[in-house]
């Protein structure tokens, strides 16, 4: 009986002497997993800086990419991201960082950037698996580049009534197109603002137009050739110009409008992954 | 009889077939549990929060300029240990990231019997100066108890500097030159005669100018182009105005006459703020070569490039 | 092998500075950025600043929100003479709005005197102009100012 006991508290204190390095790298997980990034960035480095052979290293800095990215740090994620990249040997890993850095550039707006990563991985062999995954996230890129048309177009492709692909069909509908407003404001002063909802700055505009157009027109019928000018030039065209371009600033408020409602609606109701 | 024989025998040799072979398995967990004991001791079981590894992390992340990370390590650190090299280094880092209160603390710390005295009263004095206090630090510089022993002259010629930036009365020029090493003075004697005669342009003359010839008081203050319109502008209203006199238009001569005081009053204020403004661009360019000059100079502290070898 | 050597090197320098004050965890936001409307109300304290803020905020309704963009400083014109008379007075503060009207209408306005302001404009505050030199903050044109 005392020889088993013995032998069992050898047994336990042997199963307690598991590798530090793990019980570091659990303990950086729990803090990740809490939600105290900063701290977590923290044992991820003192881990970093003690696993002298490596072990550990392309998760490392995966992870502390993703803290940074949580903290929107997004420069710094990226970076750690791309060392993380330069380490990772399994392609399934290479991808889900890949990913990662995409969806960074999607949260920093910087989608032209995204959209060449997109395409890359589009365009390697090696993903030839993921295609859907890859369309998913373009779609998200163009939803933050405000460009809903191609977002509908993308999430179509993955599934023909996919909740994204709806959402941004009825955007592309709302939104106003910018150009036929200020067109329209170039024929008939003041139109455009009213097409965009904004009556009294439309019926000023129009007014204050009437007005000195026909205060130009008069000075130049009954000769008066400076005065025509005067007016002409600093009432008038001032006037005209700053209707069409009360027609683009109001059509791109609008639409801004439109977008962010849906973008707010998405972020705070979507069920599913988000950059 | 000689079954009983055989079976005793038989009960015997079992037993002692039993006995042996829970010896066996007894001694095989011990050598199990006793060779892994060992093998766990072997490969060291590492405390990561020990105060020497915290230490090492915390040095680790003072070279990697990641200030405040490395403070909570020396912090731990030095609650076991009053290294002085720690407490420096711990210093540094909250100086670097502006805790200049704490930071001040931390280098009196090391003011006496300590091999840094000298580094931390420097690193005192330079701390002091950033708070841009220079009153305060000019009294700290009378406190001998303070100052480096061997790097008096230094500190001396920061207290000078502090004249440049401030707005005080200047020592005299030769004392003020002097303190500094043959290489800086031409440098230094350009600062002094700058604060002392800065190439300033007076508002009243500007004002006069403007009121002579509308925009000659921009042109005096380098705004080129907008003397010009305003000369342009005041002299288009008047001849509006002139014009409009001479054709009997009362009412629309007088309208282009007052627009054309108006244009000229302006102008005169215009000049006058003009020449302020320039003034505090003369001022603000002077301070920041100033302050450049003192960055490159590292506020003539010597560097601690020991730190991270 | 030397470029993840740079990579790390670069990324621990660079991610320094922004852990120099600890931060939490935050979620940016969706929504497409906006930039700042007009933001000038009636003032009535005084009558004089009700009289002068309200003739301006008409002002703004019946012709500057409708003539166009056209002023390429910060903060505007008529928003520079109600600010210029409250911190002086009226006939300082109109002296200051016919300078700045003449550095409007200069059509050849150095880039190099103005800081830009984050919409865009150059930055020309009320508080250079008030005669007062320490009040004076010159800001270097490379700024720009939030």
């Amino acid at each position: 009986m005392k020889i088993i006991l013995i032998n069992i508290i050898i047994f336990t204190s042997a199963l307690f002497a598991q590798d530090y390095l793990q019980r570091q790298y659990n303990h950086a997980d729990n803090m990740f997993q809490n939600g105290l990034y900063y701290d977590a960035i923290t044992e991820y480095k003192r881990l970093q800086f003690f696993d002298f052979e490596k072990k550990y290293s392309d998760e490392i800095n995966y992870k502390i990419g993703l803290c940074y990215k949580h903290g929107a740090k997004f420069n710094e994620a990226i970076k750690y991201f791309a060392a993380a990249e330069s380490e990772a040997v399994k392609i399934d890993d290479i991808y889900e960082i890949k990913t990662q850095i995409i969806r960074t550039n999607i949260l920093r707006r910087t989608t032209d950037r995204a959209h060449q990563l997109l395409n890359n991985l589009e365009a390697d062999p090696a993903y030839r698996d993921k295609l859907n995954d890859i369309i998913f996230w373009r779609g998200w890129n163009y939803m933050f580049a405000d460009d809903w048309d191609k977002a509908a177009e993308a999430f179509a492709e993955i599934d023909p009534n996919h909740p994204l692909k709806i959402l941004a069909e009825e955007v592309n509908k709302k939104q106003y197109s910018v150009t036929f407003t200020k067109f329209i404001s170039y024929i008939l002063p003041g139109s455009g603002e009213i097409y965009t909802g904004n009556y009294l700055p439309g019926l000023l505009s129009l007014s204050w137009n009437i007005l000195w157009g026909y205060l130009t027109l008069d000075a130049f019928t009954h000769d008066r050739l400076f005065d025509g000018f005067a007016v002409g030039s600093l009432l008038w065209m001032r006037f005209y110009r700053g209707s069409a371009q009360n027609a683009e600033k109001f059509a791109i408020r609008e639409n801004i409008k439109i977008a962010n409602n849906t973008l707010r609606y998405i972020q705070n109701n979507y069920e599913g992954l988000k950059p | 009889m000689l079954n009983n024989k055989i079976k005793s025998a038989y009960i015997i040799s079992a037993k002692a077939l039993a006995r042996f072979s829970r010896m066996i398995f007894i001694a095989a967990i011990l050598i199990t549990n006793i060779s892994s004991s060992i093998i766990a001791q072997v490969t060291e079981e590492v405390n990561l929060f020990s105060p020497v590894n915290r230490l090492k992390f915390g040095n680790h992340l003072f070279c990697n300029k990641d200030y405040l990370r490395a403070i909570d390590e020396y912090r731990e650190y030095l609650k076991f240990s009053n290294n002085d090299t720690a407490r420096f280094k711990f210093a540094l880092s909250l100086a670097a990231i502006g805790r200049a209160t704490e930071a001040l603390d931390n280098y009196k710390g090391l003011f006496f019997s300590s091999i840094f005295s000298e580094q931390a009263r420097m690193e005192f004095y330079k701390v002091n100066f950033l708070m841009e206090d220079y009153q305060k630090f000019r009294s700290l510089c009378t406190m001998q108890s303070y100052l480096p022993e061997k790097h008096k002259s230094e500190i001396v010629r920061l207290n000078f500097f502090t004249y440049l930036i401030d707005d005080i009365y200047l020592p005299d020029s030769a004392e003020f030159i002097n303190s500094f090493d043959a290489e800086d003075k031409s440098e230094v004697a350009d600062f002094y005669l700058r604060k002392k005669y800065p190439p300033y342009k007076s508002t009243v003359k500007a004002a006069i100018l403007s009121a002579i010839i509308p925009g000659a008081g921009k042109i005096y203050t380098e705004d080129y182009a907008e003397g010009i319109t305003a000369f342009i502008a005041t002299g288009v209203l008047s001849f509006i105005a002139y014009n409009n006199f001479t054709n009997n238009h009362k009412l629309r001569g007088t309208l282009f006459a007052g627009l054309a005081v108006l244009s000229y009053a302006g102008n005169i204020y215009g000049s006058a703020a003009s020449a302020q403004i320039y003034n505090a661009g003369i001022r603000f360019n002077f301070e920041s070569e100033v302050k450049l000059y003192l960055n490159k100079k590292n506020y003539f502290i010597p560097v601690h490039n020991f730190l991270c070898n | 092998m030397k470029y993840l050597f740079i990579i790390i090197i670069t990324a621990n320098i660079l991610c320094a500075q922004t852990d120099w004050v600890k931060w939490e965890a935050a979620e940016p936001s969706y929504e497409i950025p906006v930039s700042q409307e007009r933001n000038f109300r009636v003032d009535n304290s005084t009558i004089g600043s009700l009289i002068i803020t309200g003739a301006t905020k008409i002002y703004h309704i019946m012709v500057s929100d409708v003539d166009g963009d056209n002023c390429p400083f910060y903060p505007s014109c008529s928003e520079f003479f109600v600010e210029g008379v409250k911190s002086t007075n009226l006939f300082q503060g109109g002296l200051m709005f016919i300078d700045r009207f003449t550095r409007d209408i200069n059509f050849f306005k150095s880039r190099n005197k103005y800081p830009l302001h984050v919409s865009g404009k150059l930055y020309d505050p009320v508080v250079n102009y008030t005669l007062k030199f320490h009040n004076i903050t010159y800001i270097p044109h490379d700024h720009i100012v939030k």
